[in-house]
């Protein structure tokens, strides 16, 4: 068995610099690694990517992390991404990583992923050139997710992380008219292509925590609003896997 | 002015919560004079700004300020996958 700790959109700012590192004390003893579903930062600037990676570094567990929309927003993805990493946050943008956790390898593929709705009541590859790029962008990352996932194939454990959710179950309490930027079926079908143990997503802010993909595979929205405590912890053994 | 507009003003409100406070949750409701705002931000001082946003638009209005501050709170309990 291994414990997962899950969190999303920690939003730091300069005012609640260190307020969330306090409540990482102890989570060694919780915990064998801890996911960031994305929007560590409010502004997406290098400053608070900075606070972000002062709140994660040597937390005494291996941290793994993808970008969130917040994190794009002044175009300094790359240097938030560089921040993290020298901090020693393993940095996802549609890769993966094996993490080692007292002998069981814990495989983990994600990156922000992008919205475009759910079957049936989906964005469509098609018309104008600013369409297709909004719907192209989801499907290139879907791709590189699926790959990924594939590409895990010597871990015990495989778990998605994106910040764009995969399912519609965890946007309960969005507004249904807004579902189309908060996630994509396409995501879904990449994590359902693999033997994926675990989804995570954050993002939808008045979301649930708990849902499940088409094929089976449960999916947790964590983002701090939803689950409301520091992080969420998620027991997954190897034959841990479709419901 | 499509302020006097109910529903542009709603969207101009949410508009700026985006630019200025980067608050893209924050739900805007007119009732007559009145603006709701609901949602959850991180600080007490978010939740001033975002008030203060609204205000500073929506001018002849009364504000109902129905941001919540997360609480973060101590992590408890698990869930086993099996």
């Amino acid at each position: 068995m291994i414990s997962v700790a899950a969190v999303g959109d920690l939003h730091v700012g300069s005012d609640v610099r260190g307020h969330y590192r306090k409540h990482l004390t102890g989570i060694a003893d919780r915990a064998d690694l801890l996911l960031v579903a994305g929007d560590l930062t409010r502004h997406g600037t290098v400053a608070e990517g900075r606070i972000a990676a002062d709140e994660l570094r040597d937390i005494g567990v291996p941290v793994v992390t993808v970008l969130g929309n917040h994190d794009y927003h002044s175009g300094a993805e790359l240097e938030i991404a560089e921040v993290l990493r020298d901090a020693g946050v393993t940095v996802l943008e549609g890769n993966g990583t094996v993490v080692h956790c007292d002998g069981t390898r814990v495989g983990v593929a994600g990156g922000k992923g992008f919205g475009g709705g759910f079957a049936g009541r989906c964005a469509s590859d098609f018309g104008e050139p600013e369409m297709k790029a909004f719907v192209g962008y989801t499907k290139s990352f879907a791709a590189r997710l699926r790959h990924s996932l594939r590409s895990l194939d010597d871990a015990d454990v495989r778990i998605s992380l994106t910040h764009y959710s995969p399912v519609k179950d965890t946007l309960a309490g969005e507004p249904p008219e807004i579902y189309p930027f908060l996630g994509s079926y396409l995501l879904a079908e990449a994590i359902d292509e693999s033997d994926v143990a675990l989804a995570v997503h954050g993002h939808a802010h008045k979301g649930t925590e708990k849902g499940v993909t088409p094929g089976g595979v449960r999916v947790r929205n964590v983002a701090l609003p939803v689950i409301q405590q520091a992080y969420a912890v998620y027991r997954l053994s190897e034959a841990s896997g479709r419901r | 002015m499509s302020e006097d507009v109910p529903q542009y003003l709603a969207a101009h409100i949410h508009d700026r919560l985006a630019d200025e406070a980067d608050e893209l949750g924050i739900r805007v409701d007119i009732r007559g004079d009145l603006v709701y705002l609901r949602g959850e931000v991180a600080t007490p001082q978010q939740r001033q700004r975002v008030e203060a946003i609204a205000r500073d638009i929506a001018t002849g209005r009364r504000i109902r300020n129905e941001v919540h501050v997360v609480a973060v709170l101590e992590p408890e309990g698990e869930e086993t996958l099996s």
